[in-house]
């Protein structure tokens, strides 16, 4: 059940009701419940099994963490636990990789001609956001962060949230227990908020995702015919795309967690007006962003190979740049991995991860330069200039990974490459060749002014709340808003019995 | 030690690292207010402030804390 269909809104409306009758105190028992009710039904109900048992074994994992003294006994429960959680993510959703990358190089003559055959495995939604969220807590409670949760039941419901299961945020087990399992008096303000955000959600996953879509696929679909300009049309389209996919569905669920009095973490803050790609990563994405600071990046830096590291490189190359050169390192470790969560394929981990890699060191290796352009065409750090120039050359560079985000794999995305700089077509740009993608000229106009709205409300997001905005305003402009919002998404929206909105593209993972 | 004679050389500590000699700090600086403490310098302010202190942080400590009070404080405890 997606959570975009009909039913899952009804269903939901029947939840939140029951929610604010039924007694406080067993408020998180019925959140339980309707979790894995939810699970059940967004895929095969087998499946359950994956989270139950990742769950059950953090869960006791933790307990003895806790439990034990010695550092040596926590340790080995720390790994023994950690290694179950990623085999169980490793060969159900990397399995493939192993065997595509084993039989490209067998194919190019390396070794023998024994080519493996992959192997169906059906793969438990959401396996990336909850394993993560689990490995999370039971670092947390192994570093002393946090307090194991004794009671199995409340720890289940951390796993299993069902508004954040299937495609993020990924939780933080310090940042959720308090609000799981409290109380949650009827807030009519907070309900409306949620709800509010909701429909936002809904606008940009309906009106501008599944829109642009279209104009995605048909140029991806046949990038030999749709080549030269076509192509850059397509990846900046298939930006906006996903981040009105991603950033909407998140909007959906931190809307629907709202309502329900459950503050969830932000995953994104306007990532497109980053003026660098560590600023962007800092703003898309960001608590796996955050996760993997903290439990990949940081104990890798803290490692005494790294202190070894950066002290051979000081002495060779000078304090400043040997300490710079030696975070090379731990950081493609760290890029490789981002790329690496996407999806076992060698399209994510270039263009999701070492790309970026490659950006951020040439980008501190280029910095002395970038100093002395600046000083020398006077553009100081406020400069207008330089800051759209920042945000312009980082969308654009963003985008030259999201070509092969979108792209059936790696090779063919350096196909698409090729095909967008071979030809030269220009003109494709204002003779009205762009209409023919699956957009008309109507539709083409509703999709821009869509994206005016986003960028409207982006801009004005970056100083307050969008909705305290509007709340402070009188009831009929308030009105008048939250309804053309309502009535954008009902009558401008991709949706009814005879469209399946396509899944959100990072549930997937 | 006093917290006196601690922020003396934890000044000295924050300087070197981010190559400025401007830098002083106290009980309510954050990340926010020294321009190039992101979170790899992070790692190497911790480092520096071990090697000073001859202290190690946890890695729970490294990750909570939220302003050097809070790191002056571990300080104070570790070293007694």
């Amino acid at each position: 059940m997606s959570i975009t269909s009909f039913a899952f809104l009804c269903s939901f409306a029947a939840v939140l009701t029951l929610y604010y009758l039924i007694p406080k105190r067993v408020q998180w028992m019925f959140l339980l419940f309707v979790s894995i009710l939810y699970f059940l039904t967004a895929g095969e109900p087998w499946l359950l099994f994956y989270p139950a048992a990742a769950i059950t074994i953090v869960y006791a994992g933790a307990l003895y963490i806790d439990g034990v003294k010695e550092q040596k006994k926590k340790k080995a429960a720390l790994s023994l636990v950690v290694v179950f959680c990623l085999l169980m993510l490793i060969i159900l959703k990397y399995c493939n990789f192993g065997i595509y990358t084993y039989n490209a190089l067998a194919m190019r003559g390396f070794w023998g001609s024994g080519l493996l055959s992959t192997v169906q495995l059906t793969i438990p939604l959401g396996i990336s956001f909850y394993t993560l969220a689990l490995l999370g807590y039971l670092f947390d409670v192994y570093y002393e962060i946090a307090k194991p949760q004794r009671n199995f039941f409340k720890f289940a419901l951390f796993g299993f949230y069902f508004p954040v299961i299937v495609s993020g945020p990924i939780l933080r087990y310090r940042n959720m227990e308090e609000q799981l399992y409290a109380p949650h008096k009827m807030d009519f303000k907070q309900v409306t908020y949620g709800l509010q955000r909701m429909v936002w959600g809904f606008f940009k996953k309906l009106v501008i995702a599944e829109r642009l879509a279209l104009v995605v696929a048909s140029v991806y679909g046949d990038y030999r015919t749709y080549s030269g300009f076509y192509i850059p049309v397509a990846v900046i389209c298939f930006a906006f795309q996903l981040y009105a996919d991603f950033s909407g569905g998140m909007d959906i669920v931190l809307g629907l967690s709202e309502a329900l009095g459950i503050r969830v973490a932000e995953n994104f803050r306007t990532p497109y007006f980053s003026r660098s790609i560590q600023e962007f990563w800092r703003r898309w994405h960001i608590t796996l962003g955050e996760w993997l600071k903290d439990y990949l990046f940081y104990p890798l830096l803290r490692t005494d190979t790294f202190g070894r590291l950066q002290e051979i490189c000081k002495k060779r190359f000078g304090k400043k740049t040997g300490k710079k050169l030696a975070t090379f390192v731990p950081m493609f470790f760290l890029w490789f991995a981002v790329g690496m969560w996407h999806g076992g394929a060698w399209k994510f981990i270039v263009g999701s991860g070492l790309l970026h890699w490659c950006y951020i060191v040439g980008g501190e290796l280029l910095t002395p330069l970038w100093k002395r352009i600046k000083v020398f065409f006077h553009l100081g750090a406020d400069s207008l200039f330089l800051k759209a120039w920042q945000q312009l050359r980082t969308f654009l560079l963003v985008c030259a990974g999201f070509l092969f985000f979108r792209a059936e794999s790696f090779s063919e995305g350096c196909r698409m490459y090729a095909a967008m700089f071979f030809t030269w077509n220009p003109h494709i740009l204002w003779d009205g060749s762009l209409l023919t993608l699956g957009l008309d000229a109507i539709e083409a106009a509703l999709a821009v002014v869509a994206l005016i709205v986003l960028l409207i409300v982006s801009v004005l997001q970056q100083k307050e709340g969008i909705r305290d905005r509007i709340a402070r305003r009188n009831i009929v402009i308030r009105w008048v808003i939250w309804y053309a919002l309502l009535f954008g998404v009902i009558l401008f929206g991709y949706y009814g019995p005879e469209y399946s909105a396509a899944e959100f593209i990072y549930q997937g993972f | 030690m006093t917290r006196e004679a601690i922020y003396e050389r934890l000044n000295a500590v924050f300087q070197d690292v981010f190559d400025d000699e401007e830098i002083t700090v106290n009980d309510a600086t954050t990340a926010a207010d020294i321009e190039d403490w992101d979170s790899l310098e992070h790692i190497n302010l911790v480092a520096a402030v071990e090697k000073e202190f001859g202290i190690k942080f946890t890695m729970g400590q490294v990750v909570t804390m939220k302003n050097v009070g809070e790191m002056v404080d571990i300080i104070l405890k570790s070293i007694g």
